[in-house]
């Protein structure tokens, strides 16, 4: 199930975020009157009714159902014993999930935050420095090239005689850290997080800053202005709502983080990665598919549930944060 | 709500339900399968396979259906799914459109099928005959022991067994024959053994994959029912309030492992590497020995150093008993299917002699009919099957939800890669075991 709950996070919170832009139109709109209104309210149901009801057979439903089986005991099959909330009482009070959920937090935040200094340091680097294009494809490409990948990769980069121990050895290093100790894993995924989500963001806000025009920044130039007070006094005003859109989107692909931990940590052989680098979504997956022992869907439907709720909340939160007065230039 | 916004939500939550009753008219009609009321030869039946097109297990696989096919003018429609099909049985399960048989490990089928009744007994497939013989005798009897967990409630069968997973000690016989001729028998031999070769220094004593659980776990298992019986791991993980964990002999074991870890036997780096490093070492005669599944010839055969041979012998325990791990690959039939009697005269054909053997020599695997052909990689371990007083499946076939990836395999993980003493290792277990059990 959490495979069907799953998706339903970036939808609903999209479709909060539709919400609260179609409000705002509302707004500004004095009443619709006239041939051409009414024409177009004639084709909203034949236009917007197929993917309503495909959005709520994929999306809606499966989520509801969600809802429905995390009150309940079941292995998937047979039987169904309802449990009303217990599901949630027990995997709040789990250890594993209270650590699987920090490391979701750790995901969000930390690297959030890396990923967003960085961009940002380097759109005021990339709008103007020779090659910007070449530049750009390279800081984006880690984002193309399939979280398998690294994972695959992990093992011939950091295993004891790996690739990164080799280099190390040229330059002297007899006895290198242990890479992929099960404490070390979580800090390398973040760092391949960072490697690999950058770009993405960069691309996206460097967008904006080209949309921004270059008499801006010439007299940014005129008036002195050092780096940090470009970007404080133009950039980031003038990409604010990029920025805000960044952010939501990053919050929504942080909290479903599952692959790049389960290919790090584990997967070779089936098994389940260490602990130590558990998100909400890897013990979703255990819980539900984790194959050696009976499944628990009530249990793991739970935890989805609440990663769901986790998105929807820092989702409004964001949005109230980040509102703006949009600028126009 | 404006005017469009009052006209369109209701018609769409009409489509929706309209939907909705449509699904649900599918999954909730009665079910259609009554055995034996349908003798009657099908067209075709629906074979889902573990197997993917390709290796060696599927060649021989298709084969036998093939024969099949000739004999009884049934056509098999076969999906050679991989090991996913365990996932997509599930989902499957759920429908009236389910395939007529299924392989797969008992490991991957006993979760999902053990407590949930969609297994249909497979009576049906013993009792029918096979070279002259029912296949319940083809089947030596002490893997139908109720410690083999194959019975379903009324004490019938739910799994059709052809092949076996074992495991042993393995090692390279053309360095190390002394091991082949003279195996070490009892823990403290062994000890003595790994000692020589730590001495010796030219190579490792012991390779593992510590990120693999399943590995681990099995040092640890596979010595307390070696030295317990079978049970009595069931006995340790079902142990309420932890008190079976105080048991002198739990930590007699959980000590051996902490010497191994933090006496340097484990080869260097096998606490951060990724499967199959350790693996590939051992292979490449970086270490002596590998406690590892009987399919280790087959998987490893590809990379093995020039002139390698695979030797093993049984983990040493110091009992007389001798208990041998013995996981069965075989075939189910599911509750819902419709040709349910024609499957399972499919599954047994699989247990013909020309099979097995094809088994046994081709795929290399160990066949469940001792009277069939077989590797010789595979000697020692299928004559410690023989001699076995008894089998039992790893972990003795216990599938509490969460217990084995939540608790068990971490923290014998933790024991094993030397994070925590022996001491530690029983307080934690106990402590879980207590948790868990308030939950469940």
């Amino acid at each position: 199930m959490s495979t069907a709950a799953t998706p339903t996070l970036s939808d609903a919170s999209a479709a909060d975020s539709t919400r609260g832009r179609g409000g705002g139109r509302r707004k500004s709109k004095s009443a619709p009157t006239g041939i051409i209104d009414r024409q177009r309210r004639k084709l909203l149901i034949p236009l917007v009714g197929p993917a309503f009801i495909f959005y709520t057979v994929l999306f809606i439903i499966p989520s509801i159902w969600a809802i429905w089986i995390s009150l309940h005991d079941w292995a998937g099959l047979g039987p169904m014993k309802f449990v009303g909330l217990r599901n949630y009482t027990l995997i709040a009070q789990d250890p594993l999930f209270q650590q699987s959920f920090l490391n979701t937090l750790k995901l969000l935040f930390i690297v959030g935050v890396v990923i967003f200094v960085v961009a940002f340091a380097l759109s005021l680097v990339l709008r103007d420095m020779w090659g910007k294009s070449a530049v750009r494809s390279i800081i984006f490409f880690p984002h193309l090239v399939n979280a398998l990948v690294y994972g695959a990769l992990a093992g011939f980069i950091f295993n004891p005689n790996g690739l990164v121990n080799k280099i190390l050895l040229v330059f002297g290093v007899e006895a290198p850290p242990l890479w992929l100790k099960s404490d070390n894993i979580f800090p390398i995924i973040m760092a391949t997080l960072v490697l690999t989500m950058t770009g993405y963001y960069t691309t996206i806000l460097m967008a904006g800053v080209d949309r921004i025009p270059p008499s801006l920044f010439e007299d940014c130039a005129l008036a002195g202005a050092n780096a940090w007070q470009r970007l404080r006094y133009v950039i980031l005003p003038l990409t604010w709502d990029i920025f805000g859109t960044c952010a939501v989107l990053w919050t929504i692909t942080s909290v479903k983080i599952f692959e790049v931990v389960w290919l790090f940590g584990g997967g070779a052989a089936g098994g389940a990665p260490p602990l130590e680098t558990w998100t909400v979504a890897v013990f979703t997956y255990v819980t539900a598919f984790g194959g050696k022992t009976i499944p628990a869907y009530g249990q793991a439907t739970a935890a989805a549930i609440i990663s769901l709720l986790l998105v929807l909340v820092l989702v409004v939160l964001l949005r109230r944060l980040m509102r703006r007065e949009a600028l126009e230039f | 709500m404006s005017n469009v916004a009052r006209k369109l939500v209701p018609t769409l939550l009409a489509g929706a339900m309209l939907t909705l009753a449509a699904c649900s008219s599918g999954g909730g009609s009665t079910d259609p399968a009554e055995p034996g009321s349908t003798p009657d030869k099908p067209e075709s039946i629906t074979y889902w396979s573990m197997w993917k097109e390709g290796e060696p297990q599927q060649v021989v696989l298709a084969n036998a259906v093939k024969s099949w096919e000739e004999e009884t003018g049934i056509d098999v429609d076969v999906q050679w799914q991989g090991r996913a099909v365990n996932q997509k049985l599930t989902p499957a399960l759920n429908t009236n459109k389910v395939p007529d048989i299924v392989d797969g490990a008992y490991n991957a089928l006993a979760p999902i099928l053990a407590t949930t009744g969609q297994a249909a007994s497979m009576q049906g497939a013993y009792d029918t005959e096979v070279d002259g013989k029912k296949v319940s005798e083809l089947i030596p009897e002490k893997y139908l022991t109720e410690d083999s967990k194959l019975n379903l409630e009324d004490g019938s069968p739910w799994l059709m067994p052809y092949s076996i997973s074992s495991e042993a000690i393995w090692f390279n016989a053309a360095e190390h024959p002394e091991w082949a001729s003279a195996p070490p028998q009892t823990w403290d031999d062994f000890m003595k053994v790994l000692d020589e070769v730590k001495a010796g220094g030219e190579e490792a004593p012991i390779a593992l994959d510590g990120d693999i659980g399943g590995y681990n776990a099995s040092w640890f298992g596979s010595q307390i029912i070696g030295e317990g019986g079978p049970g009595s791991m069931e006995e340790l993980i079902t142990s309420e309030d932890g008190a079976a964990w105080d048991a002198p002999e739990v930590m007699e074991i959980a000590k051996r492992l902490e010497t191994l870890a933090k006496g340097g036997y484990f080869i260097d780096g096998y606490n951060a590497s990724k499967f199959p490093a350790q693996q590939q070492a051992w292979a490449s005669n970086k270490a002596a020995f590998l406690f590892n599944g009987s399919w280790i010839p087959a998987e490893t055969g590809t990379y093995v150093a020039d002139g390698f041979e695979f030797g093993s012998f049984p983990l040493p325990t110091n009992t007389e008993e001798q208990y041998a791990r013995a996981e069965f690959t075989g075939y189910i039939v599911p509750v819902k299917s419709k040709n349910q009697e024609w499957a399972m005269n499919f599954a047994a054909s699989v247990l013909s002699k020309a099979n097995q053997d094809a088994w046994g020599t081709e795929a290399k695997q160990i066949p469940v009919r001792q009277d069939a052909e077989t590797s010789p990689e595979l000697d020692s371990v299928i004559e410690n099957l023989k001699n076995a007083d008894g089998v039992y499946p790893a972990l003795d076939g216990t599938f509490f939800p969460g217990y084995t990836e939540k608790v068990l395999f971490p923290n014998v993980t933790d024991l094993i890669l030397g994070k925590i003493s022996a001491e530690e290792f029983v307080a934690k277990m106990k402590q879980a075991n207590i948790d868990y059990w308030k939950t469940q």
